[in-house]
């Protein structure tokens, strides 16, 4: 269960401060709902820790989690864009979610190739980022988080631009994500993405 | 709690209290080293500096000669930068670019005899305007050469730096503008002055600095009360007049101005970026170029290589024999000569000197993290540039005082002239290496956070794979630096045992003029070795790395 109780924060100290607080349950899926500039995005970064809130509690199965750094929380962040490391191939993206040294076993190995396979994506392991188009890297970082398998997926707009094909692909793997157990915040303006995927609405 | 993000755990402190103390260090040898000479100063009497006419001309010749400089540099490397902006693909652009980034690292006596060989008394360029034009009276030495050969080596600085400028303008920005059909005017109004307009005082205070503390470039074409500046006269006051009071003064009247100049400058926190960048994008060609424009900047940039070139060409067509004496006859070359010695001597300081440019480059860098405190970062940053403005002198004085107790070694003056010589690479090298490591993106960087790349992982696979190239090029311009380096060498070293600058300077002041062209011509040769080794080693990594993987998981049948 994710418990976020009476999170509030503002950029600016004038500025009336946003309030968040909501509940999910383990393998379920929240849909954060609201105009752009409402806060979704700043929400999803308090999740995972990039902001640090002023005031209100996140709390994983009890724990609270706001004192953990970003890489100490049971969380995988997906955006729109900028999800990979522009610099490495796909393989070390995905290997990096695995391992952040790369130190991987053989069966390790085994699984970023047949995730590669699995997702479309079949003996690309060597392309740069900017060799792929904006759907194949959307599966790249959705890949890296279904193998670094953390319990709550911050998903922020993941589907938004890409075509009706690969939105359909991303659709069941995330599906098949949630089926197994983990738990979707998800933010986005796609009415479709809404009813397919979220088990309940949260508005802002 | 704070407000502040959570990146700041990314980053303990251990990583940054090297770089801190570093930087603390360096302002500490700085202001030691002025600190030092004025309290061995009997009494300075600041009236000096216009009651002297001596000092007088020199301050005034300094700025002045300074002044032109930067005016001629930058009016020939607008134009210059406009041209390789508007033309993007053409034979030979890449060659002229490696030239343009040449200058930075020809030590200044090599391209001073090359200038000599082309516009002094006896030039190629003077005998031949002689006959044509004989009422033209040109002298090299003096205000002329001096002016000349400091345009020589900004002029291509400064184009680098602008067409980096031009070519980061938006492409979107460039498509309206050709789609309107913008005029020359309304182009430069529209796309091409805001695009130099941030990097413009950057790239004025740079060039100012450079020309206002020249030394190599003043002794060997200056000289005299009427062509010296500041540097120099420090210099001489230092090592034939033993004036303490005069050096310290004149050392402090540098400092000011120059450190009021990047003050104006960067008041506003622009950063500059002095240093161009290799990546340079690859556009198509554009379509917006009018057949006159297309010819006079056709010549324009002809015009230019050839005065870049001339002066190389010159200390490779007159060196050329005068080397292959040297090494065909051994026994009265190389090692009669002393260039076998210079030459282990020189890479003696040089190699030590670009490591520890590069070290304490990337440890002001990680020390310097402006989401921790800016104040740090900016102090950290800001010692960096000390040397531009401090005499190597100044400095020199200071560690000499710092470390003399510890130091009994003979070899204590090579010790010396090669932390200096690093000291005074690093602003360049810094420059280098930091458009790389800031450039990383917040969003990369947040990526990493969430994975948990931290600590060493970090440097592995975010920082070393984007900065890899700039490490081997920010090596490959410490150690040419130094390689080059005459004004360091001249303070502290003996005459007996010269490194290379050093021997050509005494072997032109012998009219030795075939060892000298020589020496001269070995000397870029072994800059061009140096950095044609680092920028393999730069670019050989990522196949390399590649291979290794695939090899692993062609094996990798055998573990499963």
């Amino acid at each position: 269960m994710l418990d976020v109780r009476n999170l509030t924060f503002s950029y600016r100290p004038e500025d009336r401060p946003w309030s968040f607080g909501f509940k999910v349950a383990a393998g379920e899926c929240i849909a954060i709902n609201g105009p752009s500039g409402s806060g979704k995005s700043t929400l999803l970064s308090l999740l995972a820790g990039f902001l640090e809130p002023a005031t209100g509690q996140i709390l994983w199965n009890g724990t609270l989690l706001n004192p953990l750094p970003p890489w100490e929380r049971p969380m995988t962040s997906v955006f729109q864009e900028y999800n990979l490391f522009e610099h490495l191939n796909v393989e070390t993206n995905v290997g990096l979610g695995i391992h952040p040294g790369m130190k991987l076993t053989p069966f390790q190995k085994r699984a970023v190739t047949d995730g590669l396979i699995k997702v479309g994506l079949k003996g690309l392991e060597k392309r740069m980022p900017a060799e792929l188009s904006g759907g194949q890297r959307q599966r790249v970082a959705l890949l890296r988080a279904i193998l670094r398998d953390k319990p709550v997926l911050l998903l922020d707009e993941p589907l938004t631009g890409l075509d009706t094909d690969t939105r359909d692909t991303l659709r069941a793997m995330l599906l098949e994500l949630k089926a197994s157990g983990t738990t979707i915040v998800l933010a986005s303006h796609d009415e479709e993405d809404r009813q397919v995927l979220a088990d309940h609405q949260w508005s802002l | 709690m704070n407000n502040l993000p959570h990146t700041h755990h990314s980053q303990p402190g251990w990583q940054r209290w090297p770089g801190i103390l570093l930087a603390l260090a360096i302002t500490v040898l700085a202001v030691s080293g002025v600190g030092a000479l004025l309290w061995q100063a009997p009494a300075i009497e600041v009236s000096e500096l216009w009651a002297s006419a001596y000092l007088r001309n020199v301050l005034v010749f300094t700025v002045w000669q300074a002044v032109l400089s930067v005016t001629f540099s930058l009016l020939l490397a607008l134009p210059v930068a406009r041209a390789l902006d508007r033309y993007r693909v053409f034979i030979g652009r890449t060659l002229l670019l490696r030239l343009m980034e040449l200058s930075l690292v020809i030590p200044t006596i090599v391209a001073v005899s090359g200038v000599v060989a082309i516009y002094g008394r006896q030039g190629w360029l003077t005998t031949t305007l002689g006959e044509w034009v004989p009422f033209l009276k040109w002298n090299l030495y003096g205000i002329n050469g001096i002016v000349l050969t400091h345009v020589f080596f900004n002029a291509p600085l400064a184009a680098r730096i602008l067409l980096q400028a031009f070519e980061n303008a938006p492409v979107a920005q460039r498509r309206i503008a050709s789609q309107l059909a913008l005029g020359r005017l309304w182009l430069w109004r529209a796309v091409e002055w805001p695009a130099i307009r941030p990097v413009l005082p950057g790239i004025v205070a740079l060039i100012f600095t450079l020309c206002f503390t020249s030394f190599a470039i003043v002794m060997t074409l200056g000289g005299g009360p009427r062509a010296t500046t500041l540097e120099v006269a420090i210099y001489q006051a230092l090592r034939f007049e033993f004036d303490f009071g005069r050096a310290a003064l004149l050392a402090v009247v540098q400092l000011l101005i120059c450190g009021a100049l990047w003050w104006l400058a960067l008041r506003k926190g622009i950063s500059p970026t002095l240093a161009p960048d290799r990546a340079l994008t690859q556009n198509d060609r554009r379509k917006n170029s009018s057949r006159v424009s297309l010819l006079t900047n056709t010549s324009l940039l002809v015009a230019f290589t050839i005065f870049l070139l001339l002066p190389l060409i010159a200390v490779f067509f007159r060196g050329f024999p005068g080397l292959a004496d040297a090494f065909l006859q051994p026994s009265n070359g190389v090692s009669g000569s002393g260039l076998c010695s210079a030459t282990i001597r020189s890479f003696i300081i040089a190699v030590p000197a670009g490591f520890l440019a590069v070290v304490t480059s990337l440890l002001i860098l990680f020390a310097s993290n402006p989401r921790i405190s800016s104040t740090v970062s900016r102090l950290c940053e800001t010692s960096a540039y000390v040397p531009l403005v401090v005499p190597p002198l100044v400095l020199g004085t200071g560690l000499f005082l710092l470390l003399r107790p510890r130091l009994g070694v003979p070899s204590e003056g090579l010790v010396l002239v090669s932390l200096i010589n690093s000291l005074m690479a690093l602003p360049f090298v810094l420059q280098l290496l930091r458009g790389a490591f800031k450039n990383t993106a917040p969003a990369t960087l947040q990526q990493a956070d969430q994975l948990g790349i931290l600590g060493w992982h970090r440097w592995r696979w975010i920082y070393w794979p984007r900065m890899r190239r700039p490490l081997a090029l920010g090596m490959a311009y410490g150690i040419g630096l130094s390689l080059g380096d005459f004004g360091v060498i001249a303070l502290f070293g003996s005459p007996g045992s010269p490194t290379l600058p050093v021997l050509l300077y005494q072997q032109l002041g012998s009219y030795q003029m075939q060892a000298a062209a020589a020496t001269g011509l070995w000397l870029i040769l072994l800059l061009l070795f140096v950095f044609g080794i680092f920028s393999l080693l730069g670019r050989r990594s990522p196949t390399v790395e590649k291979q290794t993987l695939h090899s692993r998981r062609i094996l990798e049948p055998t573990h499963a």
